[in-house]
């Protein structure tokens, strides 16, 4: 029996199809009916256009996407012979502005999603206005960010070389004051816990002192029964470098080396999706990919008991703000203003290059690769995280997605362990 | 140059964007007053639309102050190009918003402009977006999905036809039959779709370029044939809000206007509300003391670039791009890109993917400029360049001119 499921409340679109065999999901089916074409737009434009052109492909992780851009020109600039040395400056402003986009996106999807789908999977249906909390959240982190990017969405200040924004002592101050006020919002709405309480939390056992909203969606997965749904490979791959974690993939909790190049890209039948693997092998992607090869206590522990679950899984992206929170405002206090902003000039620039580039986006790692011809762009390829959490899966093993819902027992049960892994189809089928 | 030529450039570019009439004198405000003051009065008798929150109530809840509620009220007055002695009818029409209904829908985009929405004004004003207006439908905010969010949109349809308005964001692929872009369980395409909701809205609200005018997803060689909303949708009202994202501030506006009023607000020749998009970014930019003064960033990281110098040469399309960024900025007025020393990229412009957001100055792109003139480099300049830019600015200047008459026409005959 397949029975069709329409998923909105992601980003775009998606559709599941679900087989059951004997009151437990078999099989599903991922398709998005949607369709741009961003690789094709790029052939034959100036090297330097995918700085604001890919952005475009996704309104949620479009700074990831400007970032990896211009990380892979320069990358293609050094194979060309030339060198990029980006102050320290330019590198921990590029850092930053990243993180403040990751913890948007986490928060905005845990208040939008999570919480609500839990509370109606539950029916403890609240009164609670999540859509006024995520929007405070992250209209402050997002307020933070634009003081060196301008704006967000759609920035396009970092340039090859660095970035365009040259701040001010106050603009670095005004940037310490919101990143404060999120910790507030973390300690009061989110945890309930003052944010040195919470950073000292060191077991499974130690999380029973959370409170506020985060506690109770850690409450609600529990009660109904869910702790342990949605395990999947325990496979996990981090491509960029990032202040959360080195690169690297794990199988369960032994960490090795990884290498772009093993990185395959294959189309399936029935999706404008590509498929992506690496060396054969399915790998799920994001936050608690990035905890587990960053081997980070706390989340460690978490998944000695519940592997990767979506307990696990959710609670990963939550601490995932945590951390980034600690992380930028040391950014933020170690920035030497008199450094240069950008130190490469308009003069240096490599026309014939191959580059690429591997950052990690929201959802996991964000791969651009583009070779260019005489300043024009030849071929332009774009990875993005949710293809390796969505791919559907060889003849050897099921997708990371798709194994982690198959087995449930109803698709409500199903569609909210899909949603765990924050599914974006815009950027997906670009 | 000669002498007379290099003064004409000047004088373009140095003068006040004359075509936004701000003041249309007293006879035309007072009638206005009294049709607002009519409608607000009809709105009034109407429930509020039961999804969504008392506006009074929140102001109490939230804790936000009606001081602070009225300054926004004066800012909105004045960005909407109203007397301050409206202001109190927007606070009025403000807290009415739950009165009108909205339909949003998403289609070939990147959900850039949503998220904008989300992060607006902050909480005090995103509440008011978020709980006053009656969104009837919206996939990413609203709770219900699936088919059963589907059920839901054919119901606020048929409840609310002919009054709602429907908002569209992202551009509409035509390309094999419009298959590139599908939506719900029967896979209507998007072309169907937004037929068959534009039939009983009010007015279209297009957000966004890509809504507007295809955006990137047109951009050479346009992959799915994507087009804008003007481009399916006949025989509506249509009012564009472009640029990449559009600004909250002009949605809010556009809405803002429509309680108020129950009209769009004036139009150019492009159907963007000339409240947002009657000023050149080149002509209330925090830099433009430097283009006057000759003081431009040669490259990234220069000493012009530390002090804030003007970004023409290092590919600003200010002088180019119609819209009100320089004016209410972005992430709640925090910044815009000129703001962090990165050019404008005239996202809000027709094509701009192809003709402005490129890196390099105008001079330097190899296309056609806006007047199909010779390309010259920034430094043989400049006037050359200038005079390039100036025409595509007259051109368009000229444009809404003729748009300017007819709504002096239209208003003569209202006289008569
Ligand atoms: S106009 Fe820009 S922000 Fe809006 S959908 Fe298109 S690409 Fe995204
Ligand atoms: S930065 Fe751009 S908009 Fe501002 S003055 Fe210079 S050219 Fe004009």
């Amino acid at each position: 029996m397949i029975i069709r499921e329409l998923i909105e409340k992601i980003e775009g679109e998606a559709e599941l199809d679900f087989t059951f065999n004997e009151g437990k999901i078999e099989d599903v089916q991922i398709n998005f009916g949607f369709y741009r074409g961003m690789e094709e737009i790029l052939e034959g434009r100036d090297a330097r256009d995918a700085l604001v052109i890919t952005p475009r492909v996704c309104g949620i992780c479009n700074h990831a996407h400007l970032i990896t851009a211009v990380k892979a020109i320069e990358n293609g600039y050094e194979n060309a012979g030339l060198k990029v040395a980006l102050s320290p400056k330019a590198k921990a402003i590029r850092e930053f502005t990243l993180s403040c986009e990751l913890m948007q996106n986490h928060m905005t999807w845990f208040y939008m999603t999570i919480l609500p789908q839990l509370e109606k999977l539950t029916g403890e249906i609240s009164t609670q206005n999540y859509a006024l909390k995520a929007s405070y959240f992250s209209s402050t982190v997002t307020k933070a960010m634009s003081i060196f990017s301008g704006q967000w969405p759609h920035s396009s200040y970092a340039v090859p070389g660095g970035v365009t924004c040259d701040p001010s002592y106050v603009d670095v101050m005004q940037a310490e004051n919101l990143i404060d006020e999120c910790i507030r919002f973390f300690e009061e709405m989110l945890t309930g816990l003052s944010f040195e309480k919470y950073l000292s939390l060191n077991s499974l056992s130690s999380l029973g002192s959370v409170e506020g909203d985060l506690g109770k969606a850690l409450w609600l997965i529990d009660k109904n029964e869910m702790a342990e749904a949605g395990q999947s490979h325990d496979r996990f791959i981090v491509l960029g470098d990032s202040v959360l974690a080195k690169p690297g993939k794990a199988q369960a909790t032994k960490v090795s080396n990884v290498a772009l190049r093993y990185v395959e890209e294959s189309v399936q039948t029935g999706t404008t999706a590509k498929a992506v693997s690496y060396k054969q092998k399915l790998y799920e992607a994001g936050p608690l990919a990035r905890a587990i090869v960053g081997k980070e206590p706390l989340v460690k522990s978490l998944h000695k008991r519940y592997k990767d679950s979506i307990f696990t899984r959710v609670f990963a992206r939550v601490h995932e703000v945590a951390t980034l929170l600690v992380q930028s405002k040391k950014l933020l206090n170690a920035l030497q203003l008199d450094e240069p902003s950008c130190t490469l000039g308009k003069m240096l620039e490599a026309v014939d290059f191959e580059g690429e580039a591997a950052v990690e986006a929201a959802r996991g790692s964000l791969i651009h690769k583009t070779s260019v011809k005489e300043g024009k762009i030849e071929n332009y390829e774009i990875i993005v995280p949710t293809q390796w959490n969505l791919s559907h899966g060889n003849e050897k093993e099921e997708g990371v997605a798709v194994k982690a819902m198959v087995g449930s027992k109803t698709i409500q049960d199903a569609t909210f362990i899909f949603r765990t892994f924050d599914i974006c189809s815009v950027c997906t089928t670009q | 140059m000669s002498m007379d030529k290099q003064d004409s450039v000047k004088s373009l570019f140095t003068a006040q964007s004359a075509k936004v009439d701000t003041n249309k004198g007293d006879a035309y405000y007072e009638a206005l007053y009294t049709q607002c003051r009519a409608r607000l009065d009809d709105l009034k008798k109407l429930a509020p639309l039961n999804n969504r929150m008392d506006f009074k109530e929140s102001i109490e809840e939230e804790g936000l102050e009606r001081r602070d509620f009225l300054k926004w009220a004066s800012a909105t007055t004045a960005m909407l190009m109203l007397p301050a002695s409206f202001t109190p009818l927007v606070a009025e029409a403000a807290v009415m918003m739950n009165r009108v209904p909205v339909i949003w829908i998403e289609l070939s985009d990147c959900a850039g402009n949503s998220e904008a929405l989300i992060r607006s004004d902050g909480p005090k004003i995103d509440e008011i977006i978020l709980d006053i207006i009656s969104l009837e439908f919206h996939e990413t905010l609203m709770s219900p999905s699936g088919h059963q969010a589907e059920k839901q949109l054919e119901e606020a349809i048929e409840h609310f036809k002919g009054k709602y308005l429907l908002f569209v964001e992202g551009a509409i692929p035509r390309g094999i039959d419009g298959y590139y872009g599908t939506i719900g369980a029967k896979a209507e395409t998007f072309v169907d779709h937004l037929e068959r909701l534009a039939k009983d809205a009010a007015a279209v609200v297009a957000v966004g370029s890509c809504a507007t005018f295809g955006g990137i997803p047109a951009a050479a060689p346009n992959p799915t044939d994507a087009v804008g909303v003007m481009d399916v949708v006949k025989g509506k009202p249509i009012i564009n809000i472009p640029a990449c994202p559009a600004n909250p501030s002009n949605m809010v506006g556009v809405l803002l206007h429509y309680v108020l009023t129950g009209t769009v607000p004036e139009l150019d020749s492009l159907l963007r509300p000339k409240f947002a998009f009657g000023y050149r970014i080149h002509d209330n930019c925090e830099r433009r003391g430097h283009f006057d003064a000759g003081e431009y960033v040669e490259e990234w990281g220069d000493v012009g670039a530390k002090n804030n110098f003007c970004l023409y040469k290092v590919g600003c399309k200010g002088p180019m791009t119609f819209n009100n960024c320089s004016i209410i900025r972005y992430n709640e007025g925090v910044n815009w890109p000129i703001g962090v020393g990165r050019g404008c990229i005239g996202c809000s412009e027709p094509d701009f993917w192809d003709k402005y957001a490129y890196e390099r100055p105008m001079a330097n792109a190899n296309i056609k400029a806006p007047t199909g003139g010779v390309e010259k480099t920034v430094d043989e300049f400049g006037l050359g360049l200038l005079t390039a830019a100036g025409v595509g600015i007259a051109i368009h200047a000229a444009a809404s001119v003729v748009a300017g008459k007819k709504s002096e026409d239209s208003k003569s005959e209202e006289n008569a």
